[in-house]
């Protein structure tokens, strides 16, 4: 009792002081993770019940509106590109050379039948726009030590209300997180691996995405290639990027 | 006339067992005729106030832009009425949701009625008694696909009108039976209450359920099904039943008559003395195959008779008990009943009534009409013709 | 004997003809109605067959657990040489591959973007393989309201109600798009050559059928299949077969514990039709049952008549000194000939009938106004081993036994009264 007591009290003070710190520590997370524009190659590896697959592509996204995806591997799927402008999306496919338009609740289908949405590989918007932030704690993941961030969304229009974060503390990346429903009820987890610097900033190559609701390993996203801030021209976030 | 009644009835009569087999085969095409079409009817009106009961109420005022044959509009098919325009109206609102019965994902149409609704059949009273986080109702045949049992808990995701995601252990309070499959399949109902709480789409509704048909004037934006137009599939397919059993008991009709007519052509050609005889008394050729005719008719008139006599308790019977049917043919996206009960109508028992005196009529002047072509002489002789 | 009596049987049309006649119509009847009521209670179970469970269906063991959610990630591989192996081990039946599919149908503009697009509802049947026989199986012909069927790949029918939605005519080009086996996206161009209307509205508004191989390409499931289907080859269910069929299949992968192992259902554990099997039983012998006492009365009837009509030929032959023993005896000798003759040839009559039925049908959708047709529309008898003897019940047996009671008269009647009946 006496323990519990002094442990309340020294975690008084960080608490306290924590606000601003845990904002600091987001924007520097921010820093690192995102960016107004990227060009990203990267493969993702599906974990089917049967076999898994990879599947690589090309990516080019501005601010969290736009985004152009080429497919490149494998056969079956090389030449389909995928065009997203708020939240109308396009995709082109090679064999049938046709444009065909989704509405805004394609997005929230399972992309190549993997554990994430078009919603989650498009979302690009900077974690201090969406949420209040503080630090829960600390613990220890794969020998680097990290901070326990709590996001509580401040805007409406986010799919996941609450997310916690495990955040290096060194290198600022997120080795773990967890999104929860409204509820409470941890709907996803993602797990980081491989941080590597890139261009100046740390960024995890690796990602698994486990929808916690179900069964099976989920799905790992590695970027094999990735470049911030590069200029990209506006010409590929049109339509006539897609049919040629 | 009144005499060709009595000579009818005197010669059937004398006929003894001749007559009686071609009436007995009568009366059961009688019978059988009323049987099925009452069953049929019986069918038709309970798969009806099934529906009425369970899913159409006196008609539905649905949002344009939701079409229920397409899941993809249900994200935007709906929209709120002003408070004016929703008296005798009962909101149901439809969203996506998926359940997590042991590990599988199963999509879900999530329905939120209100809790203290009358119009439908549905028990959500039940909801209003529970004291669960979020108890909702299904049918037994969800609660057989997705392996759930009153009591029973499920996690459930679902989105709100922003597109967050919210989950919940959903608790079965109640698992209905109801004959009307689109209702249950593949459906969890909710207070609408909380769904408007849940998705916040506060007072929104995909569609209404009419209470009073006739209050429903224009408005933008949604679409007035009547009862009718609702019914009409449900019809269609009750039609088809009929036309289908139609020939199998024209058939035993058929054989009914045939008996007939040959009992007329015997009869015929073995008393053309008597024909010569009223011939010779002054009756002219055609009264005489009047005659005959009345005679060939009486049979339906007795078949009528002895039909009622033991159909009658039969008919009462199986109205008051039913007749079963298995579950498979419940499954087929219709209402059925486990058990129908038939409904005889005046209508259909006077329409056998006529159709069974006019097709023995028919039958027994064909080979009435020979007698018309009788030489008089000859037959009074009772020479062969 | 029986020469002389066939002799006078045929030689006096009026001892024969119309009695024949009248107990092969009425055999021919009991036999007909007789299969028309098998076919037409089983209806629902036909219907079920040919659309969804076949007489035996093999799917995976992981896709027959979730079948209602089309789960084509747990189909089956390998369907060509399993369905050889099954075609050399049970020559007597068909078997045939079926994918259902999910997704949406795309109709492009002029330029090539979406104009309009609706949810699909697909379905890959042998349309190519014409001895697979499911064009017929799936009523294909008789749902088509426009064009003509898929001759080659790329080629498809469509639903009804969507091509009235969209505006589309024969000949123009949708996209499918949707996902592959394995979640990839799938996409394919078809030419519609024809729409269709199968009366379930779902069906209607999002039908695309296409062959088999288009779907394997498009869905990435070469050499795949959700669903195998084995059909009798008189498409006729018989339940004892279909039970020693998959007890024996199933017994082969008893030991195998791959979830993606192929099981075999027949059509009895299928959509819950073990009930309504039994019910079809029942009824439809008690259908019978009754159909055939009825048709016995009135053949009972007939031979009391054809009795009466000889009492005339009874006196002469009376009167030139026959005992009335044997004109007893022949009376019962020539109408169990003219039984026989009535029953073969009614039941001859019947079965062609039913026949005819089993494989034609009965459409009462004209009778239909504007009807949407989730039964079937087209009643179909079925031709049961039964059939063959059931006619003989009322053709025969009720035959005779009329001529007997008749014939009593024979005894009860003076001669000289009987000779009167001759007078001229």
């Amino acid at each position: 009792m006496k323990y519990l007591l002094l442990l309340l009290l020294c975690c008084g003070p960080v608490t306290a002081q924590s606000e601003p710190k845990a904002a600091s520590i987001i924007k520097k997370v921010d820093e690192n993770m995102s960016s107004d524009s990227r060009v990203t190659e990267s493969q993702m590896i599906i974990h089917g019940r049967r076999k898994s697959r990879t599947v690589s592509s090309k990516g080019y996204s501005e601010g969290y509106e736009k985004s152009f995806t080429e497919y490149l591997a494998p056969a079956r799927e090389k030449g389909t590109k995928m065009l997203k402008l708020d939240d109308r999306l396009w995709i082109y496919s090679p064999a049938t050379d046709r444009v065909i338009q989704l509405s805004g609740h394609m997005l929230r289908q399972s992309v190549m039948g993997s554990d994430l949405s078009y919603e989650d590989m498009m979302e690009n918007r900077k974690l201090t726009e969406m949420y209040h932030v503080k630090i829960a704690g600390e613990e220890t993941i794969n020998g680097r030590l990290t901070w326990i961030l709590e996001l509580d969304a401040k805007v409406a229009d986010v799919p996941y209300v609450k997310r916690k974060m495990w955040i290096d503390q060194k290198r600022f990346v997120p080795l773990k997180e967890d999104l929860f429903a409204k509820s409470g009820q941890l709907l996803k987890r993602v797990t980081m691996e491989d941080i590597a610097q890139i261009g100046g900033r740390w960024y995890p190559r690796k990602m698994n995405y486990k929808d916690m609701l179900k069964d099976g390993k989920g799905t790992d996203f590695i970027v094999s290639k990735i470049e911030f801030n590069a200029p990209i021209s506006e010409h590929l976030f049109s339509k006539a990027v897609l049919k040629k | 006339m009144k005499l060709a009644f009595q000579l009818a009835y005197k010669n059937l009569i004398g006929a003894g067992l001749r007559t009686w087999l071609n009436v007995i085969v009568l009366s059961f095409a009688f019978v059988v005729v009323i049987f099925y079409n009452g069953m049929i009817d019986g069918w038709n009106e309970q798969a009806m106030n099934d529906s009425i009961a369970w899913e159409y109420g006196q008609g539905q005022l649905i949002n344009d832009k939701y079409d229920p044959l397409d899941p993809f509009t249900l994200q935007d098919g709906h929209g709120m009425l002003p408070p004016e325009q929703t008296k005798g109206l009962t909101p149901i609102l439809l969203r996506q949701a998926s359940i997590y019965p042991d590990g599988r994902m199963l999509t879900v149409a999530l329905k939120g009625i209100e809790a203290a609704q009358s119009i439908l059949d549905l028990p959500t009273e039940k909801l209003l008694d529970s004291k669960a986080a979020l108890p909702a109702l299904i049918g037994n045949r969800m609660a057989a696909s997705a392996n759930l049992k009153e009591g029973g808990e499920v996690l459930i995701r679902w989105r709100d009108k922003n597109g967050t995601f919210d989950a919940t252990q959903m608790t079965i309070v109640g698992i209905f039976d109801s004959n009307v499959p689109t209702v249950d399949n593949g459906q969890i109902w909710i207070s609408i209450e909380k769904l408007w709480k849940m998705t916040g789409l506060q007072d929104h509704a995909t569609l209404f359920i009419v209470n009073n048909e006739s209050k429903i004037g224009k408005i933008v934006g949604w679409g007035f099904k009547s009862q009718e137009s609702l019914l009409k599939s449900l019809s269609d397919i009750i039609q088809t039943k009929k036309v289908s059993g139609s020939l199998m008991y024209m058939m035993l009709l058929a054989i009914a008559l045939l008996a007939i007519f040959d009992t007329q052509v015997l009869s015929i050609f073995r008393r053309q003395r008597e024909i010569g005889t009223y011939i010779a008394m002054g009756m002219t050729r055609w009264q005489v195959a009047g005659l005959f005719t009345v005679e060939g008719s009486m049979y339906s008139f007795m078949a009528t008779l002895v039909g009622c006599l033991y159909g009658i308790p039969f008919f009462m019977y199986i109205a008051d008990i039913g007749i079963g049917i298995p579950p498979a043919s419940r499954n087929m996206g219709i209402a059925i009943a486990e058990r129908i009960f038939p409904v005889y109508g005046l209508g259909l028992i006077l329409g056998t009534v006529a159709l069974v005196v006019t097709s023995a009529t028919i039958v027994s002047f064909l080979p009435a009409r020979k007698i018309a072509k009788m030489n008089p002489v000859d037959a009074l002789k009772g020479k062969l013709q | 004997m029986i020469k002389f009596l066939l002799k006078g049987v045929l030689g006096d049309k009026n001892r024969s003809v119309l009695p024949i006649i009248i107990i092969s119509i009425g055999v021919a009847l009991t036999v007909l109605l007789s299969g028309y009521i098998r076919g037409a209670m089983g209806d629902i179970i036909n219907q079920n067959a040919r659309f969804d469970t076949g007489h035996v269906k093999i799917m995976t063991r992981a896709y027959a657990e979730n079948k209602s959610q089309i789960p084509n990630d747990l189909a089956f591989l390998g369907v060509d040489s399993l369905i050889n192996e099954l075609k050399t081990s049970h020559p007597n039946m068909i078997w045939v591959k079926r994918i259902r599919f999910g997704g949406i149908i795309d109709v492009p503009d002029d330029k090539g973007e979406t104009k309009g697009q609706g949810p699909a509802s697909g379905m890959a049947i042998e349309l190519f393989n014409t001895n697979s026989g499911e064009i017929q199986r799936m009523n294909i012909p008789s749902s088509l309201v426009h064009g003509t069927l898929p001759k080659q790949v790329g080629e498809a029918l469509i639903g009804q109600e969507f091509v009235d939605k969209l505006g589309l005519e024969i000949g123009d080009k949708v996209t499918y798009f949707g996902s592959t086996m394995n979640g990839s996206m799938a996409f394919k161009n078809f030419t519609i050559t024809g729409s269709v209307r199968f009366g379930t509205p779902a069906l209607d508004k999002g039908a695309i059928i296409i062959d088999i191989s288009d779907a394997q390409t498009m869905l990435d499931m070469e050499d795949g299949a959700g669903e195998i289907l084995g059909f009798e080859s008189d498409e006729i269910y018989d339940d004892e077969k279909a039970l020693e069929l998959t007890e024996e299949f199933n017994a082969r992968f008893v030991n195998n514990t791959n979830e993606f192992a192929p099981i075999m259902l027949r059509l009895k554990d299928q959509n819950n039709l073990a009930g309504y099997l039994d019910y079809v039983d029942v009824y439809s012998a008690m259908f019978v049952t009754i159909f055939v006492i009825v048709m016995s009365i009135v053949l009972w009837n007939t031979g009391l008549l054809g009795g009466l009509r000889r009492y005339q030929e009874f006196g002469i032959r009376l009167a030139l000194g026959e005992s009335k023993g044997h004109i007893y005896k022949t009376l019962i000798y020539e109408a169990t000939l003219i039984g026989i003759i009535g029953s073969i040839v009614g039941t001859a009559m019947g079965l062609g009938g039913t026949y005819y039925l089993q494989v034609v049908g009965i459409d009462i959708g004209k009778y239909l106004e504007n009807a949407t047709m989730l039964m079937p529309s087209v009643i179909r008898a079925q031709v049961t081993p039964e059939l063959f003897y059931i006619g003989f019940i009322p053709g025969l047996f009720a035959m005779v036994f009329g001529n007997m009671l008749s014939g009593i008269g024979i005894y009860k009647r003076q001669t000289a009264a009987l000779f009167k009946e001759l007078e001229v």
